[in-house]
């Protein structure tokens, strides 16, 4: 996978759309959606914005978290998509592929075959 | 700073944005639980706690909370009454140095503004003004209703216990002795404070002295509350009942003037008046 250095500013607006997609393809707790989101090739989120997000999207509705049990710990968060979540993620993945389709044509061209 | 040095410090800062108790738990434990897995420092993974905090509480914001934190400005000029505090054009000087240029303010019943701004802007001047302690050289001050004024400081005497502050404070706003200990000690108790075993006021931390100039300003449930910087001093949770006890009186149609400049004050309140420094004459 190339090497992208994504701006900070980027990420802050697509964190959300981000976490979401993540729950949606299963449940998982904080650290592993932050092991998840850097595999994925969007980079890493800095630990700063990751709780933050995943509390205002829990107090939104869009995610809901369970406590489990963890391996002689005081246990792990997980989160899980609501009904509430998942159309809010189909909407927003819609929105995201007609806005990248519209920048797609606006970078025709640019920096295409340089090194 | 250690994990755990760091994790108790964002406790505290989240409990005094006025987290429930259960909320910050959850936090901690998860916080905890992901150093423990990643690695690396707190303050390098998450940065210092009470910024930190700040965003955790700012992702909580939108839940509607109709005990624990102030009703949106919207909301409150819905239910806010009847005009209690109006200034208009206050103007005062000390020896020709200006303190107040032409200041308006307007308080109604069932508001709670906070009046902020940088030391020496007149914060405390205005307050007493209102409370009719001093008197500007131009401009007006209309008051309707009975006034409480806790002053940020002296105001007390240091020889006597708080409960025969009760009975002294309470008896010009028709309290007879028993009564005036008794809602003195209640007031004192919402502030987890137990004021009737208390020693004489000389023996009393600054903190326990804020509490009851609060205290004494509320005795007899005057119309208008005038506080000035009441919670400086205050520890945590005192902090917190402090403003439970604002709210209450703000709920219950009262007319609240707070003086601070604590940052943590301008989420608590309806309105926030911010006082600009005069031009020196």
């Amino acid at each position: 996978m190339v090497e992208v250095n994504v701006p900070s500013a980027w990420l802050r607006g697509i964190l959300d759309l981000c976490l979401l997609a993540l729950v949606a393809s299963g449940e998982a707790y904080g650290y592993e959606l932050m092991r998840r989101l850097e595999g994925s090739g969007i980079g890493p989120v800095p630990g700063g914005s990751l709780y933050p997000a995943l509390l205002r999207l829990e107090e939104q509705g869009l995610l809901a978290a369970d406590w489990r049990a963890g391996d002689g710990g005081p246990g792990r968060k997980y989160y899980a998509l609501t009904p509430e979540g998942r159309r809010q993620l189909d909407v927003e993945a819609d929105t995201w592929r007609h806005f990248s389709g519209a920048l797609q044509g606006l970078l025709t061209g640019v920096g295409a075959g340089t090194p | 700073m250690s994990p755990d040095t760091w994790l108790e410090e964002l406790s505290h800062e989240l409990t005094a944005r006025g987290l429930p108790a259960i909320d910050v738990a959850g936090i901690v434990v998860e916080l905890h639980g992901h150093l423990a897995e990643a690695g690396g420092t707190p303050l390098g993974t998450f940065g210092p706690p009470a910024a930190y905090a700040g965003q955790l509480a700012a992702s909580l914001r939108p839940r509607p909370q109709p005990r624990s934190s102030a009703p949106s400005v919207a909301g409150s000029r819905r239910r806010a009454g009847r005009l209690r505090i109006r200034a208009e054009g206050v103007t005062l000087a000390y020896r020709r140095r200006p303190v107040l240029h032409g200041v308006d303010l307007a308080v109604r019943a069932g508001e709670l503004v906070l009046l902020t701004g940088r030391n020496g802007v007149g914060k405390s001047t205005l307050l007493r003004v209102v409370a009719g302690l001093a008197v500007p050289q131009r401009g007006r001050v209309t008051v309707h209703g009975s006034v409480g004024y806790a002053p940020q400081s002296g105001g007390l005497v240091e020889h006597l216990r708080p409960a025969e502050h009760f009975v002294l404070f309470g008896r010009p706003r028709g309290l007879d002795g028993d009564r005036a200990r008794r809602s003195g000690a209640r007031l004192a108790e919402q502030l987890g404070w137990d004021a009737l075993a208390a020693p004489v006021v000389g023996e009393l931390s600054g903190g326990t002295r804020q509490k009851l100039n609060v205290v004494l300003a509320g005795l007899g449930d005057p119309d208008v509350l005038l506080l000035d910087e009441p919670y400086q001093g205050l520890d945590l949770d005192s902090t917190r009942r402090f403003w439970d006890l604002v709210w209450a009186w703000r709920d219950a149609r009262r007319a609240v003037l707070v003086v601070s400049h604590a940052r943590d004050a301008l989420g608590r309140v309806d309105q926030v008046v911010e006082l600009q420094a005069p031009v020196a004459a």
